[in-house]
């Protein structure tokens, strides 16, 4: 459940909530509203997000083999799916605990850290032409946090922030 | 051309089955665990723990050694069969059709959440015949007394037993460092009976970890 609410709940034991406290409850139903606009949005445009990501990254790396590729949209496929979740739940920890902490060591094995690189801005492009302002705003900090813990190698060895 | 309608086409994309909030669950109140299976769990208090290393110490001694490691391989090898049934049924393939990095990261993931510390695999002796397990935070032996042994018994045992089974060899397990001596961590050999022998009497003398890796690796 969304942190916020659950403190809600905690405050509504032994008396009734201040008007303040329900317009901050309101703020919050609002909120969600939003989230799981974003959320659906997210979940009707999969396919529409990721093959031009697809397209684009096989451009890039024309001798790398499909299944490398694949792979590494897989990847970020789930990736998307679970910062979704974690977005809609507002639970960063979601998405660490349930794929972040097992995803990391695969990706640094397959060495596939150039590649999903090159993947994360085409993503990152791609999620701004599609998503309105505000969802994307609601999504970025997930996939920051996907990032920094999946392509921690790939950032420090270029030397930049990525 | 790479078509992602065909790569989502199964719906599912699997993430990290051992998540401790996706798999232990349970009703508090009731006093009942389950794992996200339905299997039941069960809880091992410190306390239990610790009376059952000064039971064994009481009624059989240095026995005590051999029993626990004999019901660490009985629990290991029921572990290996319900490991193997729930990830092949999550992440559909066998243990055997999975890629070493998958495997790895899910006995780690299992290890951790069922509170047995933080597990991880070095495979720089692979070639001489041998494999070593580090736990970080072991419960059994954070509840040992102290000693001038390893006592991880338990655990020595469901690492033999896991492992034997995962490679179809029997393999033997020792522990050559322990938390309860002050070690930063512990350290388990696998590998077969015999070569490990040497070991066994290298840990008598008091030897380190590091001193017997050395000795094993340069033994033929």
């Amino acid at each position: 459940m969304q942190p916020e609410l659950e403190a809600f709940l905690y405050e509504a034991e032994e008396r009734y909530l201040s008007q303040e406290e329900i317009q901050d409850f309101q703020a919050h139903i609002d909120r969600f509203k939003q989230r799981l606009a974003t959320y659906e949005n997210l979940r009707e445009g999969e396919i529409a997000i990721f093959q031009p990501v697809a397209d684009r990254l096989s451009e890039k790396f024309p001798t790398e083999k499909d299944d490398i590729l694949e792979q590494a949209l897989k990847h970020w496929l789930a990736v998307m799916r679970y910062s979704a979740m974690a977005m809609l739940l507002n639970n960063p920890e979601f998405l660490q605990r349930r794929l972040l902490e097992w995803l990391t060591p695969s990706i640094q094995a397959h060495q596939l850290e150039t590649v999903e690189k090159k993947l994360y801005e085409l993503l990152q492009k791609q999620l701004k032409e599609l998503l309105p302002e505000e969802q994307l705003a609601l999504m970025q900090p997930f996939l920051e946090q996907a990032k920094t813990n999946l392509l921690a190698n790939a950032l420090s060895g270029v030397g930049g922030q990525g | 051309m790479i078509s992602v309608a065909d790569l989502v086409k199964d719906s599912k994309l699997p993430g990290n089955y051992f998540a401790p909030d996706a798999y232990v669950q349970g009703d508090y109140e009731l006093g009942l665990m389950e794992n996200r299976k339905g299997s039941r769990l069960l809880a091992l208090p410190d306390t239990l723990l610790q009376a059952i290393y000064a039971g064994l110490e009481a009624e059989i001694g240095q026995a005590g050694g051999v029993v626990l490691f004999n019901c660490g391989r009985w629990w290991g090898k029921n572990f290996y069969r319900r490991f193997n049934e729930e990830v092949n049924e999550y992440y559909g393939k066998p243990l055997t059709q999975m890629e070493m990095v998958e495997f790895l990261e899910c006995l780690k993931q299992c290890w951790k959440t069922h509170g047995w510390g933080v597990l991880d695999l070095d495979f720089n002796y692979y070639q001489q015949g041998f494999l070593v397990a580090q736990v970080k935070n072991s419960p059994f032996a954070a509840t040992a007394p102290e000693g001038k042994k390893p006592v991880c018994f338990a655990e020595a045992g469901i690492l033999s037993a896991f492992f034997s089974q995962l490679t179809g060899k029997d393999l033997h397990c020792i522990q050559t460092a322990c938390e309860s001596m002050g070690a930063e961590c512990n350290y388990f050999v696998m590998g077969v009976s015999d070569r490990l022998k040497a070991a066994e009497a290298w840990l008598e003398e008091g030897q380190d970890h590091s001193t017997i890796m050395e000795r094993l690796s340069h033994k033929t």
